[in-house]
């Protein structure tokens, strides 16, 4: 049985697309076969983010219309067996789409693939309804800030009374040295109010922007870096491995803390 | 080290503030309430009159599901329901929408009840047996309803669930909530607002204007309490609290304490319409 997966956060820039794009080559790499469904109508970039910009030929447009067939729209990872995008139209706007064309896309695909992950546009209008509109889970994205937590329990709100009760959380973006000083909302912070399971926390890193203008998912690179492990662990724990969460306090100067202890901290 | 009082209140202030939004407040009361009537269950819908006319029909919708999931399955599996849509327009589909969530929760909707004649012919087309009001009588009927709750509050209403962001919880009579109350949440009730988790949104008690009801949290974090027109902030800086604390009325303004001393300390006073310490008072 596939899963279809909507990743979505309510407010914009938290890094849904980057996580969908890391998420979806992460679970390729376990040998597992998963198509990628843009579902940011005129405002596409996950084919960027993947590097598959100059493949895309149809869009889900384009087979909505019958213009081409879903197979021909999926664009193939060269890098990763088992990794394919459906991409959204770039031309036009969200309004273009009905949910129930894109639960019948989602439907459609999950026949071939284990694995569904729609990446979501922020806000919680239409375009938000079409994305969830065929998911049977969520995963929330959201960063340790007010406003981003803020909406991403009205997001909850909404996946709950839509009968999406498998919800998950990603915390992004964490800065392990603000937090240690107080400056940033700890990943429990965010936990005590979301009150929804968490799969992942993914520390900030120069390194996601870079992959991301080289359109090469982190887990793709060959350098080791933190972030990239931390999507790993997520594609485990979504396939129910039990996987200790990275201690991302580990390398945050214990010395620093323990001189502030002492000096009247 | 110097503490904040606990509440800052400026009353005078406050109300102006609250001017404009007071009568709303009031007016527009519970959005959808579901309720028992001997063997079945009444769904009753606001009025054309009780809610924003433009109010969209999706809205109405995610209300019903968030009610119906929300709420306390106090029902039978298979219970009748009667839906009472007052003067509201409904389509057949929009009935075959209502049916499938309430079919969702194992309740079965029978009985449509209207004073609209198109809603009747759609109810009718439908399959439901339809009772039909003329017009006339509800009008008067809904006047005196009014009229009624300002003076018999409705049956508390009980809620699992969280109250998330952007969530507005209305109800005429007391409401307990099984859960928290989270930041952007809102809650008002004519009656007690009982939070068995923690309140971090904005509770108001007491919405008809009645200053002797209160509000009760295991942990207060709120953004802001409203208790008949009276309105406090959440200070700045307030020590954590463990104790489960209450919001009550005084001459003063809004006040809190330990939910273990209040009944102890505090009584209420009639001609001041606020809670008066009696220790003080003797």
């Amino acid at each position: 049985m596939s899963r279809i997966i909507v990743v979505t956060s309510g407010k914009g820039g938290v890094g849904k697309t980057t996580t969908t794009s890391n998420l979806g080559a992460a679970i390729a790499k376990q040998n597992r076969s998963v198509a990628l469904i843009d579902a940011d109508f005129g405002l596409r970039n996950l084919d960027l983010l993947l590097g598959l910009e100059e493949r895309v030929v149809y869009t889900a447009i384009d087979v909505l219309a019958g213009e081409c067939r879903l197979a021909q729209a999926l664009v193939k990872d060269k890098r990763l067996k088992g990794l394919v995008l459906l991409p959204a139209a770039q031309n036009r706007n969200k309004e273009s789409v009905q949910p129930e064309q894109m639960k019948k896309i989602a439907t459609a695909l999950a026949k071939g693939y284990d694995y569904i992950l729609i990446d979501c546009p922020a806000g919680i209008e239409l375009g938000f309804r079409n994305a969830i509109s065929a998911a049977k889970e969520a995963l929330i994205v959201t960063t340790p800030e007010v406003a981003a937590v803020r909406d991403a329990d009205r997001v909850i709100g909404l996946l709950e009374a839509e009968g999406v009760n498998k919800i998950n959380l990603i915390v992004n973006r964490v800065k392990p040295w603000m937090v240690e000083e107080n400056k940033m909302m700890s990943v429990e912070d965010v936990l005590e109010l979301l009150g929804v399971p968490l799969i992942g926390v993914v520390p900030d890193d120069e390194k996601v922007i870079v992959a991301t203008n080289k359109g090469e998912p982190l887990v793709l690179g060959e350098y080791d870096s933190v972030p990239a492990q931390a999507y790993l662990n997520i594609a485990r724990r979504l396939e129910g491995e039990k996987v200790p969460f990275l201690d991302l306090m580990a390398n945050q100067g214990n010395l620093l803390t323990r001189l502030r202890r002492m000096f009247g901290g | 080290m110097s503490f904040e009082p606990t509440i800052s209140l400026d009353k005078d202030e406050i109300k102006n503030d609250n001017l404009q939004d007071s009568s709303p407040l009031v007016n527009r009361y519970s959005q959808i309430y579901l309720k028992h009537d001997d063997e079945q269950m009444l769904l009753v819908l606001p009025s054309q009159a009780e809610i924003n006319a433009d109010l969209p029909w999706s809205e109405t919708w995610q209300e019903l599901k968030h009610l119906l999931q929300t709420k306390e399955q106090s029902w039978q599996v298979g219970t009748n329901v009667c839906l009472v849509a007052k003067d509201r327009l409904l389509d057949a589909r929009q009935l075959q929408t209502i049916a499938e969530t309430l079919d969702d929760v194992k309740l079965t909707l029978l009985t449509v009840s209207t004073n609209r004649r198109q809603t009747a012919v759609a109810a009718a087309t439908s399959g439901y047996s339809v009772q039909q009001q003329a017009v006339a009588q509800p009008l008067i009927k809904t006047t005196t309803d009014l009229e009624e709750t300002f003076h018999t509050l409705a049956d508390p209403l009980y809620l699992q669930s969280t109250v998330r962001s952007g969530v507005e919880i209305r109800h005429p009579g007391t409401i307990i909530i099984f859960g928290d109350l989270n930041p952007g949440g809102k809650v008002i009730a004519a009656g007690d607002i009982l939070v068995w988790g923690r309140l971090r949104g904005i509770a108001h008690a007491g919405a008809q204007g009645n200053p002797q009801c209160r509000i009760t949290a295991l942990q207060m974090e709120f953004t802001q309490l409203r208790i008949a027109d009276a309105v406090a902030r959440a200070p700045k800086l307030r020590p954590r609290r463990l104790s489960p604390e209450l919001a009550f009325m005084t001459t003063e303004g809004i006040r809190l304490a330990k939910i273990s001393e209040f009944s102890k300390r505090y009584i209420f006073s009639s001609p001041s319409q606020a809670w008066i310490d009696h220790n003080q008072a003797k």
